[in-house]
């Protein structure tokens, strides 16, 4: 009997990790009473915010309050549920990421009304769509946008010279404007070009392609629309590079290697830019940016949120529109690719300048319209979810060699069976 | 009772903590089972909804398949090895504390930081395998992408993880086996397979099953490999790898509960899971008392 004890034991520590509750225990410093403490905490994760930005912001702070900042790693999301569940040692400011946005709306409760201290006068500064994400239907705005993420295509100019195409960012967009001519041209470089690629996996061109719409997988009214055609348009369109032969299938860790060597371009949000950076420092100076083939989507940014229990509501909230007012937003820009939710910034020096990876570009003559041009789209909490068997299918294509039609008609039965079990119509 | 509160208090650290992490959250997560719940807001009862959505979810019973394959896989030849190392190490004469930890350390080396190092080298287009096997002229292998491949490479990870662990059980039980048995043996001319498998097999007997029962508890529940070997992010959410093949029932409960905020149908998948480990720790079981008896 020992032994099945034991496996008891074992399935009883998993399952406690289930109920999320062995994580929430900590020492109640965030419990409720004056809202007018003098300690003040904020979570954020490495990159969120610019750390110059915040240490710079405790000392213009230090005569009010005592701000402590923790940059929180691994799983934040889960991190900040567990607690805000829990009740106790909840952060006074915390961030939380564009893409969990969606899943905290439906618990705006827990959050403090950011119109209520302010944010209602200066919203007009930051960019519309973006703020409206964080708003609950009946106007309680939740999160402070930090940063949006805007794409691009980035293409490698060297490359496209050998190949005998236009290097120009002008030139390169009015030759891709659409998907399919953009398609075009990587068969053009593949052909001039053996053995590379135009993108390095059709996940990321189906991210762009839905993030272009107005629509996603579940509409207003909390209904399904995963399988309408403004979906299938977007699937059609990640599976062209696939069938065209200049999909470098790439969907294990191996990016990194891939972007300096045989990715001839690649789509991606403004920070995306500090990655290929990290990656491929061999390729300085090689590499430009011009408008996204079929308009400007949107991936990634963040928002700071005071969840209820912020214990000095008004001094935070001066705090993070101090931290993310267009001046330090722009800041952010140079110290940590984010990119400034707030349009006044791109015209800030700190944005103007050339980027010496980009062969001295302006990316902001780029990055700029796209951000403002960017279509808003309605996210429901369950979208995330919902949106993950597309991917799973997508890469079975790949991997695998499954037929398109097939892995269409089980990403939208598995996509249906994830939607109702969250509720959805 | 109340005479040995002393006796009680003493050990009362191990129940109360076992209380409040392991018994409460075990029940509560049962609980969970039949709500729905996001974590934050309120629940709201489902009744058997969970486990309906369960039964007909193509992607859990995959996720089962995926699982018991990777077990065989990494199981058979992780207790073989160990097995075969453990004899070889019986007899060896010089170094064998060295030998005994240098097979043992790969058991106390962080997980994640074996899966990465095996992402690496099984990489597809990168890694150290393909320009090995290039070298000689073999075209790459798509270790990471091809459904059996992603499952070798998993079972290997865990086999390489775990063969010492069981090596040094095993050693245990060899070390207590009579050396008379085995003189008596050599005076029959008993040669060294024959006495192996006459001998050391039988009275391992008991040792081994053991470490079968052990082996099932852990080989279930691999998560941390496929997690980090198929690391998601936002812009590519990958469950599990292409296909999903290497999705496993427990990463798959992580991704639904944790990622998905779907916390009840998490526990719905872990208490299925529970069962079936359930059945198969029973089944050992039963083989252990059947090894007694004969």
């Amino acid at each position: 009997m020992d032994l099945s004890r034991r496996g008891f034991l074992q399935a009883a520590a998993l399952t406690a990790a289930a109920s999320g509750l062995t994580v929430a225990c900590g020492n109640g410093s965030g419990s409720a009473g004056s809202k007018n403490g003098k300690n003040l905490t904020l979570w954020y994760w490495g990159g969120a915010l610019s750390d110059k930005v915040v240490a710079e912001a405790k000392t213009h702070f230090s005569g009010q309050v005592k701000l402590t900042a923790a940059s929180i790693g691994g799983d934040f999301k889960q991190k900040l549920t567990t607690t805000l569940a829990a009740g106790s040692s909840v952060p006074d400011i915390t961030g939380i990421k564009g893409e969990d946005m969606a899943s905290f709306l439906p618990n705006a409760g827990r959050f403090l009304d950011l119109n209520d201290l302010g944010f209602k006068e200066i919203s007009s500064k930051y960019l519309d769509w973006k703020t409206k994400l964080a708003q609950t239907e009946d106007g309680k705005q939740i999160g402070f946008p930090i940063d949006i993420g805007p794409t691009a295509l980035f293409y490698r100019a060297d490359l496209f010279d050998k190949a005998g195409l236009p290097t120009d960012p002008d030139k390169v967009a009015a030759q891709a404007g659409t998907w399919e001519e953009y398609f075009a041209l990587g068969t053009e470089l593949r052909k001039k070009l053996p053995g590379t690629y135009l993108v390095n996996n059709i996940s990321s061109v189906f991210t762009i392609a839905v993030g272009q719409g107005t629509e996603r997988f579940i509409d207003k009214n909390n209904r399904f629309i995963g399988d309408q055609d403004h979906i299938r348009t977007a699937w059609n369109t990640a599976i062209r590079p696939y069938t065209l032969g200049i999909d470098a299938k790439i969907n294990d860790n191996t990016w990194n290697a891939a972007i300096g060597k045989s990715l001839t371009t690649e789509l991606g949000a403004a920070w995306h830019a500090l990655d290929i950076e990290q990656a491929a420092p061999g390729t300085k100076g090689k590499w430009r940016v011009c408008a996204t083939p079929g308009g400007p989507a949107n991936q990634g940014g963040s928002y700071l949120a005071l969840p209820k229990q912020c214990r000095n509501p008004e001094e935070a909230f001066k705090i993070i529109s101090w931290i993310l007012s267009p001046e330090n937003d722009a800041r952010g820009f140079a110290d940590a690719a984010i990119f400034p939710a707030a349009p006044a910034a791109y015209t800030m020096p700190a944005m103007t300048g050339g980027d010496p990876f980009f062969g001295g570009q302006k990316v902001i003559e780029v990055f700029g319209p796209a951000a403002k041009a960017i279509p808003a789209s309605y996210e429901a909490p369950a979208d995330a979810a919902v949106m993950a068997p597309y991917f799973t299918e997508l890469t079975s294509v790949e991997a695998k060699g499954k037929k398109p039609e097939d892995a269409w008609k089980d990403a939208v039965s598995q996509a249906k069976q994830i939607a109702r079990r969250q509720g959805v119509k | 009772m109340l005479t040995h509160w002393r006796q009680y208090l003493a050990i009362s650290p191990f129940f109360v903590i076992f209380g409040v992490f392991s018994f409460f959250p075990v029940f509560y997560s049962l609980y969970l089972a039949f709500q729905r719940w996001d974590g934050m807001g309120t629940m709201q009862f489902v009744g058997l909804d969970q486990f309906r959505f369960l039964w007909s979810d193509p992607v859990f019973w995959m996720s089962i398949r995926n699982t018991l394959v990777i077990w065989v896989l990494s199981t058979v030849p992780t207790l073989f090895g160990a097995l075969v190392l453990a004899t070889l190490l019986h007899s060896v004469r010089r170094f064998k504390s060295f030998y005994r930890i240098a097979l043992y350390i790969p058991n106390v080396t962080s997980i994640v930081a074996v899966s990465i190092f095996f992402g690496a080298v099984f990489s597809n287009n990168f890694g150290l395998v393909n320009a090995i096997l290039g070298m000689v002229g073999i075209s790459p292998v798509p270790w990471l992408s091809n459904p059996w491949l992603i499952k070798l490479v998993i079972a290997l990870l865990m086999t390489w993880m775990w063969t010492g662990y069981n090596m040094i059980i095993y050693l245990a039980g060899l070390q207590a086996i009579p050396t008379q048995i085995y003189e008596a043996a050599k005076l029959d001319g008993a040669g060294p397979v024959r006495t192996f498998f006459q001998i050391t097999m039988p009275i391992m007997r008991p040792i081994i099953l053991f470490t079968v029962i052990i082996s099932t508890i852990n080989g279930l529940q691999s998560f941390s490999e496929p997690q980090v070997l198929f690391g998601s992010n936002a812009a590519n959410p990958n469950l599990g790898g292409p296909g999903q093949a290497g999705l496993t029932t427990l990463l798959y409960f992580y991704q639904s509960a944790f990622v998905n905020n779907d916390y009840g149908y998490g526990a719905a998948i872990v208490w299925a899971f529970f069962v079936l480990i359930m059945v198969l720790v029973v089944v050992n079981w039963r083989l252990v008392q059947r090894g007694r008896k004969s």
